[in-house]
């Protein structure tokens, strides 16, 4: 089912991402100068703080002026502008590479464009994907040529396989270098899904879940007798769909959404659900928006 | 439990495989890929723990049309019950529907379980059988005569009506039946009935078997066994007896009602077999009394012979016209009846000017007139031919010898001490029907011509001892009873079926007859009787005569049971028939009958196969269901 040729997006809607740029709640470090504000001191033009002089500071950073108001030594620190690293964390599990429209393939389309707009405010991105198997990553993109590798990367991200969500968030927090925000986008159809985003909360990312479910998950229309098989290879289950079993579906499905959100904002993470009938476009620019995740 | 036709359960052995395998085929369930099983997990995991029966569910189908096989192919194989019943093809079905059929142990009376299992057997009836419904007790009914329209039948036999009168004489239904048996092969007789009847052992062999089958349970009952009201020096004498025919003694409260309102009660205890009668003087003027046992422990099997009735007399003589050279005996006899007033007229007498409405009987005593009365006659020792009869000379010590049968005119009398010096040879005509015969010709005829009712006595009364025995004063009474309608003895009393006859004058225009349930019946005139033979219910009849407008003559008429057969309503076990077979008694209860109930079977099959359809389009059903909710919370909101 993977589209792999179709375009992520109209060339229109990239001009519409220009004009957003990520929000981060606090500062955050990273490696190269970039645009942030970055928690330590650096060299840009905006003033932070004095500190008194000790024997082996850079006497360049001395301001002479207050020398002169109190015979005393300060140095002058300006706030450090850094870039800031995105994590762009894809779950192509099975479950994902289905549903109609494909919940892979909108999973694909929300990253870019958070990946295109933290490219565009000069942020390094780098993006990886969670199924078993080979680690898939793109190690860091920087700046808007970046944006190419970035869209060829997800287009190539290949769907179907099984995996566990848990270990590979645990390999990925191990490796990863800094922080920074971090965007997973997945269906959480997973029975580990709580240690999986536990353990991404191990790290002080700033993780913001775009929870991605397909129509045909939300209300399936199925009835009958029917020999339900998981996309990932689980256990196959016979079921005999009726209004009953439907009705109590809904309401698992309610309550799994209800305990997934609950779980988020007791750890800092922002839940974003996605319905993938709504087109991504919108998604974006309206939900993304909305919940302060772009501004 | 047997099968007609058990092969068809062979059908069974082959579609039931069938029906399993293409449910193991349907069971291939279709496969349908999806994301993750993760959330349908816990769907079947709530499912499955909140009902035990969702497992059973998903098989509920297969085992629902496995019933379904199941109840067709049974109702295929026609199983049945052998049943007390009948097994030929030819069914002639006697239904008893005399008076003790209205006994109230049946549901709700014998009559009624008896058209019960009539329908039974004609259920039983193979598929070309026919049947024969006899109607038996009073006049005997021929209802069907061979048909296999279940349905006429079936009304026919819901049809029948209880008879209280006319007693329960099998014998012209068995002698039909036999008559119909004769014709045909495999010919059954079923006699439905409580077993009271005139015994049949008497009848020739019946050509077909005959099957009994008792009707009845119970036979306590009481009844009002007599009933009389007599003038007498203060006023009136009612008697009114009650006859115990159960097999225990029994305790009953006799109320009397006189014109409609309560006399008296008495409380009766009577051993079984035996009679308690009440006598009271009641005032002249009270036209009717009623007499009701009321059973108090509701022991009582027969309702009906529970009430009876009787009218009085008082002021209503007849006149009775008597020619004779002078008769002591015929004159006293004639005196103490009640309710006749006797006009004796010279011998020389030619002419008669009064009316048969006016004297309706006229005695001849050893006269006969040039010109005869008008109304009814009794000649005693005509000594002349008349238009009736002839005579043709004397007969000397004639012995007397009643005919059998019972006949009306010698009920309760005893001819056998009777002697007679001389009598006069009578030759009657065609209208006569011989009561008493004697060497030489008969002794005492009677007979009905052109409306005039007749009864020629061969002999005077001096020359035999009859006045003397106690059997002439209850001739006499018979007799005059006869001629005179509503007059003698039983005064006004009928038994229920017998036509009430009433002699009417040629100016009468219209008689009016009020039956005790209200409805008025005005029969037609013809040679001067008006006859109403609808006399079934018991009760008061009141007869009207009307010149024109002007009620000329009222006369009330008490129809009663008072038939000790019919009271008796103990059920019997066993009826003797003889059947050609060489059987004397009719068989009971073989089990011989065949109950199908493979109807039964498909109308659950039919059940059974609504509720498949049901749990098939369960999903539905929840839809609409559900619509119906929302769409009444919305109404409601």
């Amino acid at each position: 089912m993977t589209t792999t040729q179709a375009p992520l997006f109209a060339p229109t809607f990239l001009r519409k991402l220009d004009r957003l740029a990520l929000l981060t709640r606090r500062a955050m470090a990273g490696e190269m100068q970039g645009e942030r504000r970055s928690p330590r001191r650096g060299s840009s033009v905006e003033f932070a703080d004095f500190r008194p002089y000790t024997r082996g500071d850079d006497i360049r950073q001395i301001d002479w002026n207050l020398y002169a108001r109190m015979e005393r030594f300060f140095l002058k620190l300006m706030v450090a502008e850094e870039e800031l690293t995105i994590h762009l964390l894809l779950d192509n599990t099975g479950s994902m590479d289905w549903g109609e429209p494909n919940k892979l393939m909108y999973a694909r389309r929300v990253a870019a464009a958070f990946g295109y707009i933290a490219l565009s405010s000069l942020d390094r991105v780098t993006v990886t994907a969670l199924a078993a198997g080979p680690a898939q990553q793109l190690p860091g993109v920087r700046g808007k040529r970046g944006a190419f590798p970035l869209f060829d990367f997800l287009q190539n991200v290949p769907g179907g396989a099984g995996g566990n969500l848990q270990a590979t968030a645990k390999r990925y927090v191990q490796a990863a270098r800094n922080t920074g925000p971090l965007l997973l986008c997945s269906d959480l159809l997973d029975p580990e899904w709580k240690e999986a985003l536990r353990t991404l909360s191990t790290r002080p990312f700033e993780i913001t879940l775009v929870h991605i479910l397909a129509p045909q998950e939300l209300r399936p229309d199925i009835d009958g007798d029917f020999r339900l098989l998981d996309a990932e290879g689980g256990a196959s289950l016979e079921i005999t769909a009726d209004l009953e079993v439907l009705r109590q579906y809904d309401e698992h499905l309610r309550e799994w959404r209800a305990e997934i959100e609950q779980f988020c904002s007791g750890r800092g993470i922002n839940y974003i659900f996605a319905d993938t009938s709504v087109p991504v476009e919108d998604f974006v620019l309206a939900n993304l928006r909305q919940r302060g995740v772009v501004r | 439990m047997s099968l007609l036709a058990p092969l068809a359960l062979i059908s069974g052995l082959i579609i039931g495989p069938i029906i399993v395998a293409m449910y193991l085929l349907k069971l291939r369930r279709e496969e349908r890929r999806v994301s993750s099983t993760f959330l349908w997990q816990r769907v079947v995991r709530d499912v499955e723990a909140n009902a035990p029966w969702q497992k059973l569910r998903r098989n509920i189908l297969l085992l629902l049309q496995l019933l379904l096989l199941l109840l067709l192919v049974l109702a295929l194989a026609r199983p049945f019950f052998r049943t007390t019943g009948i097994a030929g093809r030819n069914l002639i079905i006697i239904i008893d529907r005399s008076a003790s059929m209205s006994a109230t142990d049946g549901a709700p009376t014998r009559l009624d379980a008896a058209k019960q299992q009539a329908l039974t057997l004609i259920g039983q009836l193979p598929d070309d059988g026919r049947a024969t419904v006899i109607a038996a007790g009073g006049q005997t009914e021929n209802l069907v005569s061979a048909s296999t329209d279940r349905r006429q039948l079936r009304a026919a036999i819901t049809s029948i009506q209880p008879r209280t009168g006319g007693g329960s004489d099998l014998t012209p239904a068995l002698t039909l039946a036999a008559a119909l048996s004769s014709r045909e092969a495999e010919s059954e007789i079923a006699i439905i009935s409580d077993g009271n009847v005139r015994p049949l052992d008497t009848l020739p062999p019946v050509p077909a078997t005959v099957r009994y089958f008792p009707i009845g349970q119970r036979s306590a009952n009481v009844a009002v066994s007599a009933m009389a009201m007599q003038p007498s020096a203060a006023g009136q004498t009612l008697f009114a007896q009650a006859t115990n025919d159960g097999p225990e003694a029994a305790t009953r409260r006799l109320d009397l009602y006189l014109d409609d309102q309560l006399f008296n009660a008495y409380n009766l205890t009577i051993a079984p077999g035996a009679d308690q009668s009440v006598v009271v003087e009641v005032p002249s003027q009270v036209r009717k009394a009623e007499a009701r046992l009321v059973d108090e422990t509701a022991s009582d099997a027969l309702p009906l012979d529970d009430r009876g009735w009787a009218v009085s007399t008082l002021g209503e003589a007849t006149t009775v016209r008597l020619l004779s050279p002078g008769n002591r005996f015929l004159e006293v006899g004639l005196s103490r009846l009640p309710g006749i007033k006797v006009t004796v007229v010279p011998t020389s007498t030619a002419t008669f000017t009064e009316s048969a409405a006016q004297v309706p009987l006229t005695i001849l005593d050893g006269i006969v007139p040039p010109t005869l009365p008008p109304g009814n006659l009794f000649f005693i020792a005509p000594p002349r031919s008349t238009e009736f009869f002839s005579v043709t000379g004397q007969v000397d010590f004639p012995t007397l010898r009643p005919t059998p049968g019972d006949d009306r005119l010698l009920r309760n009398v005893k001819l056998s001490d009777v002697s007679v010096l001389k009598a006069n040879r009578i030759q009657p005509g065609t209208w006569a029907r011989t009561v008493v015969d004697g060497d030489g010709g008969p002794m005492l005829v009677a007979g009905e011509r052109d409306g005039r009712r007749i009864v020629v006595l061969a002999f005077d009364l001096h020359n035999s001892d009859l006045p003397v025995q106690i059997a002439f004063p209850l001739l006499l009474s018979n007799i005059v009873s006869e001629l005179v309608p509503g007059s003698g003895a039983d005064t006004a009393q009928l038994a229920p079926g017998q036509p009430l006859a009433l002699l009417v004058d040629s100016s009468i225009t219209t008689v009016r007859i009020t039956h005790p349930d209200g409805t008025v019946v005005t029969p037609e005139l013809r040679n001067g009787q008006a006859i109403d033979s609808a006399t079934d219910a018991l009760g008061v009849y009141i007869a009207e005569q009307f010149q024109g407008e002007k009620l000329v003559a009222r006369q009330r008429y008490a129809i009663n049971l008072f038939d000790a057969a019919e009271s008796k309503i103990a059920p019997q076990a066993a009826l003797n028939v003889p059947q050609v077979s060489g059987l004397q008694q009719a068989t009971t209860s073989e089990r011989v009958g065949r109950q199908e109930f493979w109807r039964w079977l498909a109308a659950l099959a039919l059940v059974v196969l609504i509720v498949e359809w049901l749990v098939y389009q369960r999903n539905g059903i929840a839809y609409l269901r559900q619509r119906w909710r929302t769409w009444r919370a919305r109404t409601a909101g």
